[in-house]
C-alpha cells in the first residue's frame, strides 16, 4: 500500500482527562516496528473496561490517551518480522496476546500469555516503551496495546487474531472481547452437559454471552440471576428460561437456586465481579459434579470466603480469563461458529453510532442502555 | 454357613468412654437384615478418623461403641435381597457408600451417595434403625456403618466393596479409607500429567498416598511439604524430590515453592485440614485440593481464580466405593501401586490399644491389626 512504511494522518477520539468527553483529533500514527502490525479499524464498540480506565477512579491516571479495544479491521501495513499476517487480512485486535513462545502459549491448558497478558498500565508499545499516536510531536498513549478508537492503530502482531475475510466485521467485531470472555466461559470451562441446569450471575453482555454458551452447549434450564428485573425479557433471548432477582427472596439466592434445582445447579458462571455474587455462585453448585467458573474482576481488597467443607463435597471453583481463549489461535474458529449459525452475535447489538457520535456510546454504557453499541469509522 | 441366620458371639474392641482404652468383650452379633452383610473381619487397621471420634472432643458422644472401618474381610452370611455378595467373598468395608441409585451414584463425576454418604452420628444401622451388636442385650453402637474393630460386623451391601479374592487382605486393606483417599486426589482429581510439577500439603498417609499418586502419574518433581522435618526421610521411599518446612522461610510458603518451580505447581494437593495450609496450596498452584476443620474458612483474592486456577475438593479420592474400589485393588496386583511401604506396625488384635498409643505419638504410618494372633 501507498501508506506503508510513513506516518498516517487520521481521526482518533482522544480522551484528554479522566471521564471527560472524547474529543475528534487528527493524529499522527507511526508506521509499525518489528512484530508490529498497522490496522485501519472499520468498527469499534465500547466495554465497560474501556469506561473503567477513562472514568481511572483511583487509578494512576494515564492521560491523553486513545481507548477501545473491541473492534475488527483489516491490516494496513506490517512491521519487520511479521509473517503471520498481512496487508489486507481481516483481524480482530485483542487487548490480552498470544507470543506462541512462553509456557503459557505452549500449555494447553493456559492463555495467559507471559509477553502479552493484557496490562492496563502500559500505554505504549512493548517493543520499544514508545507511542506510535502523536499530535504536533506529543505522544498520545495507548491503551490495552490496541487502541482501536482510531481510524489506524499500531499493534503487536501476537494482539491481532486473523479472521475468515468473509466474516461481517461490523458483527464478529464484539467477539474481540466481551462476548468471547463470556461464552468461553461457558463452552471452555463450565462446560455444561447436554441437558444441564446452568445459573447465570449477572446479565451483562458478558453473562448473556455465558448463557448463549449454556444454550449452544444444549442446557435444558439456564437460571438468570440479576438485581434488575429489566434485564429478564431482553435474557430469553439468549437462552434463559427462568429468573431469580435476589431482592425477591429473604433467603440467600444460593438457597433459593438449590430449592429450585433439587440440591443445586450443575454449573454457575459469575459475571458481576461481586464477591458476594461470586460466593453465591460457588455455594449454589450441586455437590457431587458442580463446577461454578468466576468471569467478573472484582475490587482490589475483595476477598473471597467459604466454608472448605464447600470444596470436600465435590464443588469445583474455576476462575478464567477472556474465556479461556488463546487470541490468536481460537479466536478464528468463534468466527467460525458464528458464520456456521451456531452462535448468535446479532442479537448482542443493540446500537450503532457512526464514529462522530461516538460520546453517545459512552452516555448509553453509562446509563445502561442496550448491550453493544457498534462505532462505524466511515460513518 | 453353620452360622448364617443366628447370633454370632465373637471378640470385640469395645470403647465404653471417650478416650478411655478399648476393651475386649465378648459381643453379640445379629444376623444381617434386608440389604445388608455380616462381614468375618480379618484384619483392620487405626486411621486418625478412630481416634477423633473415639476422643470424641466436642462431639455428642455415642458410646458404647465399637470403632473400626479400615478393614479386609469375608462375607460370612448375606440378609435378604443381596445378590451382588456370597458368602466368602473377600470384601473391603467402607466407611461410605453406593446404593447404585441415587443421582449421585448415577453421576459419573460424584461419589456422595445420598443414602450412604458418611454419617457420623448415627451409631445403628440405616434400615431399621437398631444396632447389631449388644452385650447381655444391651446395645452397643455402630461406627461408620463398618465398626471393624470386631470379629464379626454387620455393613449394608451399599459399604462393602468386593474385591479380587487373590489379594492378600493384611495389605489391600489399607485400601478401604487413607491410602484411597490419598490416591484418588491425585489419581482422579488433580490428574498430574508426565513430567509435573506436584506439590503435596502433609506428610501423613494420606499425604503420602497423594505423593505415590504423583509418583504413579510420573511426576517429575514431587515438592513434599510439612512442618515436622523428620517426615522427610520417610517421604523420599513416595517419591519425594524436594522437601519444603514452612518453619524455615520467613516468606509465605506459597512464595517460596513459587520461587522454586519458576512460577508455580502444576498441580497442589492439600491434606492437612488446615485452612492456612489450604489456603497455601491453592495459591501455589494450578490445581488444589483440601480437608477441613469445621470452623475453618477460605479466603483468597478472587483474582487467584480469575488467573486461571482452579480449586477442587475431594471425598475419598473421588472412588465409588463399591464401582471403584476393586480397581485400585487391581492396581496394587498389578504392581503398579505399592501398600507395603505404608504397613509400619502389625499387632495382634489383643494389643489393639497399642495402635492408639502409635498414631497418638504420631509414630508410623499404618498399624495393622490381624483379628487372628
Amino acid at each position: 500500500m501507498a501508506t506503508a512504511g510513513k506516518v498516517i494522518k487520521c481521526k482518533a477520539a482522544v480522551a484528554w482527562e479522566a471521564g471527560k468527553p472524547l474529543t475528534m483529533e487528527e493524529v499522527e500514527v507511526a508506521p509499525p516496528q518489528a512484530m508490529e502490525v498497522r490496522v485501519k479499524i472499520l468498527f469499534t464498540s465500547l466495554c465497560h473496561t474501556d469506561v473503567y480506565f477513562w472514568e481511572a477512579k483511583g487509578q494512576i491516571p494515564m492521560f491523553p490517551r486513545i481507548f477501545g479495544h473491541e473492534a475488527g479491521g483489516i491490516v494496513e501495513s506490517v512491521g519487520e518480522g511479521v509473517t503471520d499476517v498481512a496487508p489486507g487480512d481481516h483481524v480482530l485486535p485483542v487487548f490480552t496476546g498470544e507470543c506462541k513462545e512462553c509456557p503459557h502459549c505452549k500449555s494447553a491448558e493456559s492463555n495467559m500469555c507471559d509477553l502479552l497478558r493484557i496490562n492496563t498500565d502500559r500505554g505504549v508499545m512493548i517493543g520499544d516503551g514508545k507511542s506510535r499516536f502523536s499530535i504536533g510531536g506529543k505522544p498520545i498513549y495507548h491503551f490495552v496495546g490496541t487502541s482501536t478508537f482510531s481510524e489506524y492503530t499500531v499493534m503487536h502482531v501476537g494482539c491481532v487474531a486473523k479472521i475468515n475475510p468473509e466474516a461481517p466485521l461490523d458483527k464478529v467485531c464484539v467477539l474481540s472481547c466481551g462476548i468471547s470472555t463470556g461464552l468461553g466461559a461457558s463452552i471452555n470451562v463450565a462446560k455444561p452437559p447436554k441437558g444441564s441446569t446452568v445459573a447465570i450471575f449477572g446479565l451483562g453482555a458478558v453473562g448473556l454471552a455465558a448463557a448463549e454458551g449454556a444454550r449452544i452447549a444444549g442446557a435444558s434450564r439456564i437460571i438468570g440471576v440479576d438485581l434488575n428485573a429489566v434485564r429478564f425479557e431482553e435474557a430469553r433471548k439468549f437462552g434463559c428460561t427462568e429468573f431469580v432477582n435476589p431482592k425477591d427472596h429473604t433467603k440467600p439466592v444460593q438457597q433459593v437456586l438449590a430449592d429450585m434445582t433439587n440440591g443445586g445447579v450443575d454449573r454457575s458462571v459469575e459475571c458481576t465481579g461481586n464477591v458476594n455474587a461470586m460466593i453465591q455462585a460457588f455455594e449454589c453448585v450441586h455437590d457431587g459434579w458442580g463446577v461454578a467458573v468466576l468471569v467478573g474482576v472484582p475490587h482490589k481488597d475483595a476477598e473471597f470466603k467459604t466454608h472448605p467443607m464447600n470444596f470436600l463435597n465435590e464443588r469445583t471453583l474455576k476462575g478464567t480469563f477472556f474465556g479461556n481463549f488463546k487470541p490468536r489461535t481460537d479466536l478464528p474458529n468463534v468466527v467460525e461458529m458464528y458464520m456456521k449459525k451456531e452462535l448468535e452475535v446479532e442479537k448482542f447489538i443493540t446500537h450503532s453510532v457512526p464514529f462522530s457520535e461516538i460520546n453517545t456510546a459512552f452516555d448509553l454504557m453509562a446509563k445502561g442502555e442496550g448491550i453493544r453499541c457498534i462505532i462505524r469509522m466511515d460513518n | 454357613m453353620a452360622t448364617a441366620g443366628k447370633v454370632i458371639k465373637c471378640k470385640a474392641a469395645v470403647a465404653w468412654e471417650a478416650g478411655k482404652p478399648l476393651s475386649m468383650e465378648e459381643v453379640e452379633d445379629a444376623p444381617p437384615q434386608a440389604m445388608e452383610v455380616r462381614d468375618k473381619i480379618l484384619y483392620t487397621a487405626l486411621c486418625h478418623t478412630d481416634v477423633y471420634f473415639w476422643e470424641a472432643n466436642g462431639q455428642t458422644p455415642v458410646f458404647p461403641r465399637i470403632l473400626g472401618h479400615e478393614a479386609g474381610g469375608i462375607v460370612e452370611s448375606v440378609g435378604e435381597g443381596v445378590t451382588e455378595l456370597v458368602p466368602g467373598d473377600h470384601v473391603l468395608p467402607v466407611f461410605t457408600g453406593e446404593c447404585k441409585e441415587c443421582a449421585h451414584c448415577m453421576s459419573e463425576e460424584s461419589n456422595l451417595c445420598d443414602l450412604l454418604r458418611i454419617n457420623v452420628d448415627r451409631g445403628v444401622m440405616i434400615d431399621d434403625g437398631q444396632s447389631r451388636f449388644t452385650i447381655d442385650g444391651k446395645p452397643i453402637f455402630h461406627f461408620l456403618g463398618t465398626s471393624t474393630f470386631s470379629e464379626y460386623t454387620v455393613i449394608h451391601v451399599g459399604c462393602v466393596a468386593k474385591i479380587d479374592p487373590e489379594a492378600p487382605l493384611d495389605k489391600v486393606c489399607l485400601l478401604s479409607c487413607g491410602i484411597s483417599t490419598g490416591l484418588g486426589a491425585t489419581l482422579n482429581v488433580t490428574k498430574p500429567k508426565k513430567g509435573m510439577t506436584v506439590a503435596i500439603f502433609g506428610l501423613g498417609a494420606v499425604g503420602l498416598a497423594a505423593m505415590e499418586g504423583a509418583r504413579m502419574s510420573g511426576a517429575s518433581r514431587i515438592i513434599g511439604v510439612d512442618l515436622n522435618p523428620a517426615k522427610h526421610e520417610q517421604a523420599k521411599k513416595f517419591g519425594c524430590t524436594d522437601f519444603v518446612n514452612p518453619k524455615d522461610h520467613t516468606k509465605p510458603v506459597q512464595e517460596v515453592i513459587v520461587e522454586m518451580t519458576d512460577g508455580g505447581v502444576n498441580r497442589a494437593v492439600e491434606c492437612t485440614g488446615n485452612a492456612d495450609a489450604m489456603i497455601s496450596a491453592f495459591e501455589c498452584v494450578h490445581d488444589g485440593w483440601g480437608v477441613a476443620h469445621k470452623e475453618a474458612v477460605f479466603k483468597t483474592h478472587p483474582m487467584n481464580f480469575l488467573n486461571e486456577r482452579t480449586l477442587r475438593g475431594t471425598f475419598f479420592g473421588n472412588y465409588k466405593p463399591r464401582t471403584g474400589l476393586p480397581g485400585v485393588v487391581d492396581m496394587y496386583m498389578r504392581k503398579e501401586l505399592e501398600l507395603d511401604k505404608f504397613i509400619t506396625h502389625s499387632l495382634p488384635f489383643s494389643q489393639i490399644n497399642t495402635a492408639f498409643d502409635l498414631m497418638l505419638r504420631g509414630e508410623g504410618l499404618r498399624c495393622v491389626i490381624r483379628s487372628e494372633e
